[in-house]
C-alpha cells in the first residue's frame, strides 16, 4: 500500500489503532527478543509459552517478540499487559519459573509475585525515556505498531515546512551530536544546506565500537523507524535524496531489523520516490562496516563507504562540505536521529524543556561494568552522575567500594568518586578531562587496577589504529611499553613524565579522534589516580590486585601482612596445622586475634568468588592458631644474632606488636613503653570481650615478650629526646588513636554521657557504674556498634543513632547484623542536636537527616531536615564517631602532626622528620583495623633496621618470601561448586546475656574442608 | 595571489596551493616527510604541523590551503618539541641503519634526525625484524627502513596507476605490501621506480646501484631519456665513468615530471656493456678484425669515392639513425647529400611512421605531432588506437590511466588485441586487424548522420567536405560491422562519444601505419579530427606516438629523400639553391631512392652508409632484404653494438651512445631537448658527428666542428623552425617547434589560425577500404601481428644489451589464443613453427586470450629469433612503407 499524501497516514493510523483496540481484549505477553535477551535464553522462555499456550489451550494470550526495555539486568524478561490494563514484568526466567507463570498467573488470574519485578525503584521511575520510549513496546519488524505511536508523522510535517524552517527548528532545539563530539546538530545540517552541490548525502553512523556501547544497537533492534524518519527529514533539510546507514556487520539482528524497516517504509511510500505524494526522493541504503572501530570515525567511516580502505582523512573539508564522493553530507548518530523526529513533532520547546543549561534533552547510556543494575538507561542531561550509578544503577555490587566511572570508551576519561556530584553534560565533563563519549559507561569498582584500565584502553587503540598516522601507530605501543614496565614492577617514577610527554604528543599531533582522544583514558587515570601508578612504581604493588605481575596471588596481595594463605590452605587440607601454624606466623604476630577480628581483605580477592563464595580464609587462621593454643604448640620465627642496638617503641597496639615482633626477628633489642597498664592498646581496651577474649590478647603478648620484647606498662613517654639519650637508636610511635571526637552539642557534659573507648576501656577495666535501661550510642563504625552490642550485653534497651543509611554504616557488615540480631535498634539518617538531663543524661533530642549530594566517599551526604526533631529517653549516651591520636606531647617533641592530630610521615617509610624516629598505624593513619596497624608496624621495623644498618631507605617494603614449606600440588582439575562452610554461632537470645565469644570455630574436618576449596591459584608453586 | 602571514612575514601564495608547498617556495622550511609535490596530501607523518589563527590546534601544512590573510606560525618551542617527539618515536619504530643504507646522504629522515640534534633514541627499538624483499631484479624492499609515509603507496596509485603497492594491517601492524603480500616480482609490478623515487628513506632502492657508489660521490648530469619518443627528462648518476642510477627530473616542465618508465630508470646499463664495439672492424676473408681509425676511415673513404666514380652519384646509399642526436641527423643528411651528391638518405620512419609524415603533411602542411605529449591532460576524449600505450609509452600510459580513473578523461580503445589500456576504455573497439579505415569512415558517417559534425569549422576551416560525405555515406556501422567485425553500436558510441566532447584527442601508433594503405588509415584519422574541429586547440589533435627517441629529430633535419631540413624540398630550385650556396657544394634536386627500395630493390644502391638502425631485423621479407644487401659491394654500418646489419658490413665503425655525447633529441611532439655528456666515450668509440666529419673530411668536404652547438648554430640559421633554438636557450628550458626566432616561445600545438596548406584550410582527403594485401586463407589460416614489448625497443638492438631489461623479459613469445592452442595441441612454453610464404622462424608458445581467435601476435627483439622473415614486403604505393603489420601464415607443432 502506497501512501499518497500526509493525511494517508492519518488514515492509515485511524485503521491501525481499531486493531490494537482488538488486541487490548487480550491479555498480552510481550517476551523480550534483544540480543541481550537471546543471548540469556529468551528463545527458551519463547518456545516454553508457546508450548503452553498449545497445550493448555490458552487462545486467549496474545504472545509477542519484542526489543529489549533496557533493563538487561533481568534477562530474559517478559511483560505481561492485561486487558484490565495490569501490567506486570516477570525476570530472570527460565522454562520452570514460565511454567509457575503460566499455571498461576495465565490460568489462575494471579500475579506470581517471587517472579515480579519492582519496577517502583530508581531504574525505572527515574529515568526519562524519549527515544527508548518505544523500546520493548513496539514490534520493531512491523512499521504499522510505529505508526500507532506517531510515527512518520513528524516526516509528514517536515514535507509541509519550508527547509530552513526544519533545519531552525533541530537548532532551535539544542540538539547535539549523541554520538559524543556533541556538535550542535541545527548548525551541521545548516553547513550542509548552505554546501553548494549537485549531490548531497545523508549517513547514519551505526559504526558503534566502544568497549561497552550497546545504545545504537538496542535503539536500532528496538526501533529503527525512529532513524529512518530522522535521516528522511534530515534529507529533506538538506536537499539530499540518498542517504546511508553505515552498521557494523558484528549487529546482524539491528541489520535484520533496519533491512525489514527500509522494505516496509518503502512499501509505504514513506521512502523512496516521491515520499507521501510529495515531489521529496529519499531512498536509504545499508552498508555494513567490517568491524573497524576507526570507521567510526566520521572521515574515515566515509572513505569506507567510497568502498576504500577505511582510514581517516584530514578536516577541514569538513563532510558537510565535502563528504561522501566528495559531496556535501551530513554524518548523524543514530541517537541523535533517532531524537530527529520528537524534536519536529513535539517542538524544539517542548523538546529543549529539560537538560542542562548547555546541553538539552537526554542521553541514552549503557550502563555496564561492575554494577547492581546493568542495562540500558535513559536520563536527562544534567543528571548527575551518582545518581545513574548509585539510585539508577543501584551501585556497587558485593559491598565493593566504588572507585570511578568510564565515561567515553577508549575516548574518554575516568571520573572518580569526587565527581559523583557532577552534572552529566558536554560542558561539565569537558572540565574534568572527559567526555560523553557516545554513553558507555563502565562502572568500576576497587577491583578494578588505574594503571590496567588506563593500559586495556591504549591496547584497544592501538589494534584499532589505522597505523597511517606516526603518533598514533607508534606513540601508543610506545606508551604500552611504559605501562607494561609499570605494571611487571620495572617502572620508574620518571615514566609518568614521558608518559605524559608520549600522551601529549599524541594528543596534540595525531590526525584523526582515535589518535587525539587515545591518550585521554591514560591523562585521566593519571590525574585522578596517581597515588596507583606510584604504589605499582615505588612499592611494586597492585593495591586492586590486577597486576598479575607483581604478586603471586591475590589474597595474599591483599593482606597488609602478607599472609601465604595458599601454603597455609594446603596444609590444613592435609592436616597438617602445626606446619599450618608455622607459616601464618611467619609474618603474622597475633594469629589468634586476627583470626577474629580481621575483616580479611583477602576474602574480597579470592578467585572462587566467582564460581560461588570466597574461602573463609579467617576462619580457617582461626582454627589453626586456636588448635596450636589448644594443643601447647608454640612457635616463633627464628631470630637472627642478637645485637646491641636497642630500640624503643611508644605503645602496644598492633603497631608497636607488629614492629616488636619483626626487630625482635633481626635480634634488636625491642622496649616497649605503653601509658596504660594494660598492653595491647584498642585491642586491649577497645575491642570487646565477645568478640576478642582477653586471655588469647594476654597469651599472644606473652608470646611476644618471649622473644625478648620487654614490654613496660604505665609508661607514657613525655620527651624523645631522652629516650635518646638512653641509648636507644631508633624510635616507632605507635600511639594509637585514643583521643575521641566529640560531636560538640549542648549537654555532653552530663553525667552519664560516655564517649566510645572511654565506655569501653571502663568496662574492661570493670569500673563501669551502672548504666541504666535505655541506652543511645550515636555513630556507625566498629567502635559504636561494639559499644551497642557491649550495653545490650548489660541488660540495657539499645538505639543506635546514626546520621546516614545503614547501608552506608563503616561498620562490619556482620557486626552489623548481629547487632540487630542481638537487638540493637538502628535509627538511621537522625542525628543528635542536644542531650538533655538535669544532672544526669535523660533523654536526648535528634533531627531526621535526608541525603544530598555525594561526598569523596562516595555516600550521600546527610543534610538536617528542618522540624523534624524526636526525642529519645536515655540514661545513657555514648558518643563515639571517630576517634583521633592524642599527640600533643609529640608535636612538642618536634613531630610533625596534621590538625586532627595524626602524625606526619614519609609515607612508604614511616620515618618522620625526626632522625631516627618512624610511626605507624592509627597514630598516622586515624583510626583504621588491627591488621593494617600490624603492617604498619613491620614496615616500620623494615625502615629501621634499614636505618639502623645505615642503608637508604627503600620506598619498597622487602618482603621476606618465608621459609616456605613443600605444599602438595593438588588443585582441583574442575572445581565443583561448593559454598563457604559457616562457622556456628551461639543463638543471638544466649549472646547477649553474657559476653562470651559470639562464633564457633571449625572443626577439624570443616576445616580441613574449608581449606580444600582453595583454588590454589598460586598454582601450587613451592620453594621445593 | 593572495598575502598570507608566515612568522609575522607577509608572502606570497597562489591561490588554492597548500601552505607547506607555498612556504618552501618561500625559503621557510617546514619539516616534513609523508609530503612530496605531485602527490596528493594525506599528512599522516604529522611532521608539518604549524598554529594557524582561528584554526584549532596544530594543523598539517600539507593539507592546509592558503587563504588571504592567514596567520601561520612555522616553529615554536611546542612545536618543536612536538616534531622532535614524534621523530624519536620514528626512530624508534625501526632499526635504521645507515652504515650501508643506499640512501645515506639523501636521505630524507636521516636530514631531519640531524636538523633536529637527535644524538640518541629515547624509546625502546623493539619492532621485529621484518624479512627484506629482494625478488625484484631493480627495486630492493626493506620494510625495517620504511617509515609508513605512504609516497610510495600513492606514486604507484597516482603516478602508475598501478596499485602494486598497498598498505595491509592496521595500528602498529601497518605495513607497505605488494600485490597480495606477494614478493615483488610476482606481481603486475611494472618495474618503473616511481615508488623508489617517492621513497625518502632507503626502504625503496634501486637494486642495481647497490654498492656502486655513495649518493654525495655521484655525479649528476641532466639529459633526455634516449628510449622512445616521450622525451623524459632524467638525471644520470655516475660513478667511475658508469651510471649508477636514474632519477627523473621533477619540474613541472618537463614532460614526465620525475616519471620514467622501467627503460629510463633502469635500462641505462647498456651504455657499459662488455658488448660495446670499442674499436673499428674491417671484414677480411669474412672475419671481423679490428683496426684503428685512420686506417678504417682511409677505406671507407676510398671505396665510397671508387663506388661514387665507378656507377655515378646514384649509387650510393644512407640510411640514417633516430636514435642519434639531431645535430649528428643534419651531419649525415649534410654528408649524404655533399659527399654522395645525391639524396639517397632516409632513415627507419620509412618503416613505421612515412604515411603519418605524407598523410599529416598533405591534409595540415606538416607530418608533426599537432598536440604536446600531454594532450592527455587536457583532453575531455581521447582515442588511442593501433598503438600499445601502456608498453610504447608507459609514462603517457600512465598519465592517461590515472586521467581516466578519476574521472577527467573518457578514453575509446581501439585495438585488436586486449591489451591492458583495454581496462581503462569507456569503448573498446575490437576490429579486426587491417580494417582501419572502413571503421573510422563508419564513425564519421554516425557523425555525419547525427549531424554531431563541427559545421562551423568544417565550412571555415576546411576544403574536400563534399567528397568526404559522398565516401563515408558508404561506410554505415551495419555495413562496416560485417568488414571489422566491431558491432554498429560500439561504431556509433564511440562516434558520439568523440563528436560530442569539447576536447577530444587521437593517439595513435604503427598498428595504423604499418600497412601497404597506412596513409589512408592515417587520412581517414585526419578526416575524422577535422570533420570534429579538434585541431588548433589544446586537448585535440592528430597525434601519431613516436616509437624512436628522435625521430622527429631526423625527419627535421633531411634525412629523407626528398627535403632538406625543415622540410624544405630538395626540387625547390630557391631552396636548393640556398642550400648549395651554405654547404658550398653542388646539390642534386632529385629526389632520393628511400629505405624501402634501397632495401629490396636489388641495385637500387652500390654502397651503402648505414648509421645506427637495424634494417635487417626491422625491415620486411628479411630473405630478399638480405639478398640485397649482400649484393652491393660495399656497406658501412656504424653503431654502438654489432647488430644484425652490422655483421653484414664491410667496416663497423664504433659509434658512442646518447650518454656519452652532447646534442640534442626532438620528442615525438616537437619538444627540443638538450642530451648532455655524462660519461667519456668507451674505447676508442667516437659520437657519431665526428666519425661523420672525418669520413666527410676524407673525402674531400670539409666539415670542421668542435662541438654539437656549432652543429645547431647551422641548423637553425638554415631550417626556418628552429630559427629560434640555440643552446643558451635549452639549457633554460625545452622549447617546442616551431620556434623561429630568438624571442619566439615554442609553439603548443599547432594550426591554431590556419593549416600551412595552399588554401591555409585542412584538406579533406576521403579514403576508401581495401584489404590488406596478404589475407589469412586455407592454407595460412592465421594472421601474424608483430610489436614492442615494455622492455625491449623493437628489434632490441641495444635493450637486449641491457642486462636489466633483459632479465626482465627474457625473449620472444608468439602469442596464440588458448582455443587455437588447444586445436593445435601446444601448450605454453612449447615451441612452434610458424611459416609464412616467405619463410619461417621457429618461436615458443604464450596461450592467452589477449589475442583474438586466427591471429597470433610476437615481439622481436630476441637475438636468434627473426620473426620479420616471415613478413610481406608489399609497400604503400604514397609513403613506401611495408606492411609489416599483417601477414599470413600457419602454425606447425614443433618437432625439436
Amino acid at each position: 500500500m502506497l501512501i499518497q499524501s500526509v493525511s494517508g497516514l492519518e488514515v492509515l493510523k485511524k485503521r491501525i489503532e481499531e486493531n490494537k483496540e482488538k488486541l487490548s481484549q487480550k491479555t498480552q505477553v510481550i517476551v523480550h527478543e534483544g540480543t541481550c535477551g537471546f543471548a540469556s535464553g529468551a528463545r527458551e522462555v519463547l518456545e516454553t509459552l508457546k508450548k503452553a499456550q498449545k497445550n493448555k489451550g490458552l487462545d486467549d494470550l496474545v504472545i509477542l517478540e519484542h526489543s529489549c526495555i533496557g533493563c538487561c539486568y533481568i534477562e530474559p524478561y517478559i511483560s505481561v499487559i492485561e486487558s484490565n490494563g495490569r501490567k506486570t514484568l516477570y525476570g530472570y526466567l527460565n522454562s520452570d519459573k514460565v511454567n509457575q507463570i503460566v499455571e498461576k498467573h495465565f490460568i489462575g488470574g494471579q500475579v506470581t509475585q517471587e517472579h515480579v519485578i519492582d519496577t517502583d525503584i530508581p531504574f525505572f521511575n527515574r529515568q526519562e525515556k524519549r527515544i527508548t520510549d518505544l523500546l520493548g513496546k513496539i514490534d520493531p519488524f512491523k512499521i504499522d505498531d510505529y505508526i500507532y505511536y506517531d510515527g512518520y508523522q513528524a516526516l509528514g510535517k517536515t514535507l509541509q515546512t519550508k527547509q530552513e524552517d526544519v533545519i531552525a527548528e533541530v537548532t532551535d532545539s539544542g540538539l547535539r551530536g549523541r554520538g559524543g563530539a556533541g556538535f550542535p546538530t541545527g548548525v551541521k545540517w545548516n553547513f550542509a544546506y548552505q554546501a553548494q552541490g549537485d549531490q548531497k548525502y545523508m549517513v547514519c553512523n551505526a559504526d558503534e565500537g566502544d568497549p561497552g556501547a550497546y545504545m545504537n544497537r538496542s535503539e536500532l533492534e528496538g526501533n529503527p523507524h525512529a532513524v529512518l524518519e530522522g535521516m528522511a527529514i534530515g534529507g529533506y533539510a538538506i536537499g539530499a535524496n540518498k542517504g546511508y546507514i553505515y552498521i557494523r556487520a558484528e549487529y546482524p539482528l539491528a541489520v535484520e531489523t533496519l533491512r525489514k524497516a527500509i522494505d516496509q517504509a518503502k512499501e509505504y511510500g514513506l521512502i523512496g520516490k516521491g515520499i507521501m505524494g510529495s515531489s521529496f526522493d529519499f531512498d536509504i541504503e545499508l552498508f555494513l562496516g567490517s568491524g573497524a572501530f576507526v570507521c567510526g570515525e566520521e572521515t574515515a567511516l566515509l572513505t569506507s563507504l567510497e568502498q576504500k580502505r577505511g582510514t581517516p582523512r584530514h578536516r577541514p573539508p569538513f563532510p558537510a562540505q565535502k563528504g561522501l564522493f566528495d559531496k556535501p553530507t551530513v554524518l548523524n548518530n543514530v541517537g541523535t536521529l533517532s531524537n530527529i523526529p520528537i524534536v519536529i513533532r513535539k517542538g524544539a520547546k517542548w523538546w529543549s524543556f529539560i537538560g542542562s543549561e548547555s546541553t538539552k534533552g537526554t542521553k541514552v547510556f549503557s550502563l555496564t561494568g561492575q554494577i547492581e543494575r546493568p542495562g540500558l538507561i535513559e536520563v536527562p542531561m544534567g543528571i548527575s552522575l551518582g545518581e545513574v550509578v548509585f539510585d539508577i544503577g543501584g551501585g556497587v555490587p558485593g559491598g565493593k567500594r566504588f572507585k570511578a566511572v568510564q565515561l567515553g570508551g577508549p575516548s574518554g576519561g575516568c571520573v572518580p568518586a569526587k565527581h559523583l556530584n557532577m552534572p552529566i553534560d558536554y560542558e561539565s565533563l569537558k572540565e574534568i578531562d572527559c567526555i560523553m563519549g557516545s554513553g558507555a559507561m563502565v562502572v568500576l569498582d576497587e577491583d578494578a587496577c588505574m594503571v590496567d584500565t588506563a593500559k586495556f584502553f591504549l591496547e584497544f587503540d592501538r589494534d584499532e589504529s589505522c597505523g597511517q598516522c606516526l603518533p598514533c601507530r607508534r606513540g601508543l605501543p610506545l606508551m604500552i611499553d611504559i605501562l607494561e614496565g609499570i605494571v611487571q614492577g620495572k617502572g620508574k617514577l620518571e615514566d609518568i613524565d614521558k608518559l605524559k610527554e608520549l600522551a601529549t604528543t599524541v594528543q596534540k599531533t595525531a590526525l584523526c579522534a582515535l589518535g587525539q582522544t587515545a591518550a585521554s583514558p591514560t591523562f585521566s587515570t593519571i590525574r585522578h589516580f596517581r597515588d596507583e601508578y606510584e604504589a605499582h612504581i615505588i612499592q611494586k604493588r597492585c593495591p586492586a590486585g590486577v597486576c598479575a605481575g607483581l604478586f603471586e596471588t591475590r589474597c595474599r596481595n591483599a593482606c597488609p601482612i602478607h599472609q601465604d594463605i595458599p601454603a597455609y590452605m594446603a596444609l590444613v587440607k592435609e592436616g597438617k596445622y602445626e606446619e599450618a601454624y608455622k607459616v601464618i606466623k611467619q609474618t603474622n604476630p597475633i594469629p589468634m586475634i586476627l583470626g577474629r577480628v580481621c575483616p580479611h581483605p583477602c576474602e574480597g580477592k579470592c578467585e572462587r568468588r566467582m564460581l560461588d563464595d570466597p574461602l573463609a580464609i579467617r576462619e580457617v587462621k582461626r582454627f589453626v592458631a586456636d588448635y596450636a593454643y589448644e594443643h601447647g604448640i608454640v612457635y616463633n620465627p627464628p631470630q637472627k644474632n642478637p645485637r646491641k642496638d636497642k630500640i624503643a617503641i611508644v605503645g602496644s597496639g598492633p603497631a608497636g606488636i607488629g614492629a616488636a615482633y619483626d626487630l625482635a626477628i633481626e635480634g634488636f633489642q625491642v622496649t616497649i613503653f605503653e601509658a596504660l597498664s594494660v598492653p595491647g592498646g584498642m585491642m586491649a581496651v577497645g575491642i570487646p570481650e565477645y568478640r576478642l577474649p582477653k586471655k588469647i590478647l594476654q597469651y599472644e603478648i606473652e608470646q611476644i615478650k618471649q622473644m625478648g620484647v620487654e614490654i613496660k606498662l604505665n609508661s607514657k613517654v613525655d620527651s624523645l629526646d631522652k629516650l635518646i639519650d638512653s641509648g636507644y637508636k631508633a624510635i616507632f610511635l605507635a600511639i594509637g588513636a585514643h583521643g575521641e571526637r566529640k560531636m560538640n552539642i549542648p549537654g555532653e557534659d552530663l553525667q552519664g554521657v560516655y564517649m566510645g573507648t572511654q565506655f569501653l576501656s571502663q568496662l574492661q577495666a570493670g569500673k563501669l557504674p551502672d548504666i541504666g535501661k535505655k541506652v543511645v550510642v550515636v555513630g556507625g563504625g566498629n567502635s559504636a556498634v561494639d559499644c551497642a552490642r557491649v550495653a545490650r550485653r548489660l541488660g540495657a534497651e539499645v538505639r543506635l543513632v546514626y546520621r546516614r543509611e545503614e547501608c552506608d554504616m563503616p561498620a562490619i557488615l556482620e557486626d552489623i547484623k548481629a547487632a540487630e540480631e542481638e537487638g540493637v535498634c538502628i535509627d538511621c539518617l537522625s542525628q543528635p542536636v542536644r542531650i538533655l538531663g538535669n544532672g544526669r543524661v535523660q533523654k536526648i533530642e535528634c533531627q531526621k537527616m535526608e541525603l544530598g549530594d555525594f561526598d569523596a566517599s562516595c555516600r550521600k551526604k546527610p543534610c538536617q531536615l528542618e522540624e523534624t526533631e524526636f526525642t529519645l529517653k536515655a540514661d545513657t549516651v555514648i558518643e563515639s564517631i571517630g576517634q583521633v591520636p592524642e599527640s600533643r606531647t609529640l608535636v612538642q617533641s618536634g613531630i610533625k602532626a596534621q590538625r586532627d592530630g595524626r602524625l606526619e610521615v614519609d609515607s612508604y617509610t614511616l620515618k618522620t622528620d625526626k632522625d631516627g624516629v618512624f610511626s605507624g598505624g592509627d597514630a598516622v593513619t586515624g583510626p583504621l583495623t588491627v591488621v593494617d596497624a600490624v603492617a604498619a608496624g613491620q614496615r616500620a621495623a623494615f625502615s629501621i633496621r634499614q636505618y639502623i644498618d645505615g642503608e637508604a631507605l627503600d620506598p619498597v617494603l622487602a618482603r621476606k618470601d618465608p621459609e616456605r614449606y613443600i605444599v602438595p600440588l593438588a588443585p582441583e582439575i574442575e572445581p565443583q561448586e561448593k559454598a563457604k562452610i559457616q562457622v556456628k554461632e551461639n543463638d543471638p537470645g544466649l549472646r547477649v546475656r553474657n559476653f562470651e565469644e559470639t562464633l564457633y570455630t571449625y572443626s577439624q574436618e570443616e576445616a580441613q574442608e574449608e581449606a580444600g576449596r582453595c583454588l590454589r591459584c598460586d598454582g601450587g608453586k613451592t620453594n621445593a | 595571489m593572495l598575502e598570507i602571514i608566515v612568522n609575522g612575514k607577509k608572502i606570497k601564495a597562489e591561490e588554492g596551493s597548500n601552505l607547506l608547498d607555498t612556504c618552501i617556495e618561500n625559503g621557510i622550511q617546514i619539516p616534513h616527510l609523508c609530503h612530496k609535490k605531485g602527490l596528493s596530501p594525506v599528512g599522516v607523518c604529522r611532521l608539518c604541523l604549524v598554529k594557524v589563527t582561528g584554526m584549532r590546534g596544530l594543523v598539517p601544512s600539507c593539507c592546509t590551503q592558503v587563504s588571504g590573510g592567514m596567520e601561520v606560525i612555522t616553529e615554536d618551542e611546542e612545536i618543536n618539541e612536538l616534531r622532535k617527539t614524534n621523530l624519536e618515536m620514528l626512530l624508534s619504530e625501526h632499526e635504521h641503519n645507515c652504515m650501508t643504507c643506499e640512501s645515506n646522504g639523501t636521505c630524507e629522515l636521516q636530514e631531519l634526525v640531524y636538523q633536529f640534534g637527535i644524538d640518541k633514541i629515547r624509546f625502546p627499538v623493539n619492532k621485529e625484524r621484518l624479512p627484506i624483499d629482494d625478488s625484484s631484479l631493480v627495486i630492493i624492499r626493506d620494510p625495517n627502513k620504511c617509515i609508513l609515509c605512504g609516497r610510495c603507496v600513492r606514486a604507484c596509485r597516482e603516478i602508475t596507476g598501478n596499485n602494486i603497492l598497498e598498505f595491509s594491517g592496521r595500528g602498529p601492524r601497518l605495513a607497505v605490501t605488494s600485490g597480495l603480500n606477494e614478493p615483488l616480482n610476482q606481481t603486475d609490478c611494472r618495474s618503473c621506480g616511481a615508488c623508489v623515487q617517492a621513497c625518502p628513506t632507503g626502504a625503496l632502492t634501486e637494486k642495481p646501484a647497490r654498492f656502486q657508489g655513495r649518493n654525495w660521490e655521484l655525479n649528476k648530469v641532466r639529459t633526455t631519456c634516449p628510449h622512445c619518443g616521450g622525451g623524459c627528462q632524467m638525471e644520470l648518476w655516475t660513478n667511475d665513468n658508469k651510471i649508477v642510477k636514474v632519477y627523473g627530473v621533477e619540474d613541472e616542465n618537463t614532460i614526465n615530471k620525475g616519471h620514467l618508465c622501467v627503460k629510463g630508470r633502469f635500462g641505462m646499463d647498456f651504455v657499459n656493456s662488455q658488448n660495446r664495439l670499442t674499436n673499428p672492424l674491417i671484414k677480411k676473408n669474412g672475419r671481423f678484425e679490428e683496426a684503428n681509425w685512420d686506417e678504417a676511415l682511409d677505406l671507407v673513404a676510398k671505396r665510397f669515392k671508387e663506388i661514387k666514380e665507378k656507377y655515378g652519384n646514384d649509387s650510393l646509399g644512407a640510411v640514417a639513425s633516430a636514435k642519434t642526436t639531431t645535430e649528428e641527423c643534419y651531419l649525415f643528411q649534410k654528408f649524404a647529400r655533399c659527399c654522395f651528391g645525391n639524396n639517397n638518405v632516409d632513415f627507419c620512419v620509412r618503416f613505421c611512421h612515412s604515411p603519418t609524415g605524407v598523410a599529416l603533411g598533405r591534409a595540415f602542411g606538416a607530418g608533426a605531432m599537432t598536440n604536446p605529449l600531454d594532450v592527455d591532460e587536457r583532453a575531455d576524449v581521447l582515442i588511442v588506437m593501433g598503438l600499445n600505450l601502456a608498453e610504447n609509452y608507459p609514462v603517457g600510459a600512465d598519465r592517461v590511466k590515472r586521467r581516466v580513473k578519476s574521472g577527467k578523461l573518457k578514453l575509446i580503445f581501439m585495438e585488436p588485441r586486449k591489451l591492458e589500456m583495454s581496462e581503462y576504455a569507456d569503448v573498446w573497439l575490437r576490429p579486426r586487424i587491417g580494417s582501419e579505415v572502413a571503421w573510422i569512415n563508419a564513425m564519421m558517417n554516425v557523425i555525419i548522420r547525427e549531424d554531431l559534425y563541427d559545421r562551423e569549422f568544417v565550412k571555415s576551416r576546411t576544403d574536400g567536405f563534399k567528397e568526404l560525405k559522398k565516401v563515408v555515406s558508404g561506410y554505415t556501422p551495419e555495413k562496416v560491422e560485417k568488414i571489422s567485425g566491431v558491432p554498429k553500436a560500439k561504431i556509433i558510441d564511440a562516434a558520439r562519444l568523440y563528436a560530442k566532447a569539447d576536447r577530444a584527442a587521437i593517439m595513435y601508433g604503427m598498428g595504423v601505419t604499418q600497412h601497404s594503405y597506412g596513409t589512408n588509415s592515417v587520412s581517414a584519422i585526419c578526416n575524422l579530427a577535422l570533420l570534429t574541429g579538434n585541431l588548433g586547440k589544446k586537448g585535440a589533435g592528430v597525434n601519431p606516438i613516436a616509437k624512436q627517441n628522435n625521430g622527429s629529430g631526423a625527419g627535421d633535419m633531411g634525412c629523407v629523400p626528398n627535403v632538406f631540413p625543415g622540410a624544405q624540398p630538395v626540387n625547390n630550385p630557391e631552396i636548393n639553391k640556398k642550400f648549395e650556396k651554405a654547404w658550398g657544394c653542388k646539390l642534386s634536386s632529385e629526389p632520393g631512392k628511400n629505405l624501402s627500395t634501397m632495401f629490396l630493390t636489388q641495385g637500387a644502391v652500390k654502397g651503402l652508409y648505414v648509421m645506427g638502425g637495424n634494417p635487417a631485423r626491422s625491415g620486411p621479407n628479411l630473405n630478399k632484404l638480405r639478398q640485397t644487401v649482400e649484393d652491393m659491394e660495399f656497406v658501412v654500418v656504424q653503431d654502438i653494438f654489432m647488430t644484425h646489419t652490422a655483421e653484414m658490413a664491410d667496416v663497423v665503425l664504433p659509434a658512442s651512445t646518447f650518454a656519452e655525447k652532447d646534442g640534442t633529441f626532438i620528442n615525438g611532439a616537437r619538444l627540443v631537448q638538450r642530451v648532455n655528456q655524462a660519461v667519456v666515450p668507451v674505447g676508442n668509440s667516437m659520437p657519431d658527428w665526428k666519425i661523420i666529419s672525418q669520413i666527410s673530411n676524407r673525402m674531400g668536404y670539409e666539415m670542421n666542428y668542435n662541438h654539437p652547438k656549432e652543429i645547431m648554430e647551422e641548423i637553425s640559421s638554415l631550417t626556418p623552425p628552429y630559427g629560434g633554438i640555440s643552446y643558451e636557450r635549452l639549457d633554460k628550458g625545452a622549447l617546442q617547434l616551431p620556434c623561429p626566432d630568438k624571442e619566439h616561445p615554442g609553439t603548443k600545438y599547432l594550426w591554431k589560425d590556419k593549416f600551412n596548406t595552399k588554401s591555409g584550410k585542412g584538406q579533406f582527403f576521403p579514403a576508401e577500404y581495401a584489404d590488406p594485401a596478404e589475407l589469412a586463407d586455407e592454407e595460412y589460416p592465421f594472421v601474424l601481428t608483430t610489436g614492442k614489448s615494455l622492455c625491449h625497443m623493437h628489434t632490441g638492438a641495444y635493450t637486449q644489451e641491457s642486462q636489466i631489461l633483459s632479465g626482465l623479459s627474457s625473449k620472444d613469445f608468439l602469442q596464440v589464443h588458448p582455443s587455437d592452442g588447444q586445436k593445435l595441441g601446444v601448450s605454453d612454453g612449447e615451441a612452434v613453427k610458424v611459416i609464412s610464404r616467405r619463410g619461417e622462424v621457429c618461436l615458443p608458445v604464450l596461450l592467452t586470450d589477449t589475442v583474438d581467435e586466427k591471429m597470433v601476435y610476437t615481439t622481436f627483439y630476441s637475438v636468434d629469433i627473426a620473426v620479420n622473415l616471415l613478413t610481406i614486403d608489399a609497400l604503400d604505393p604514397v609513403a613506401g612503407v611495408p606492411e609489416l603489420k599483417i601477414c599470413a601464415v600457419r602454425l606447425e607443432k614443433s618437432t625439436n
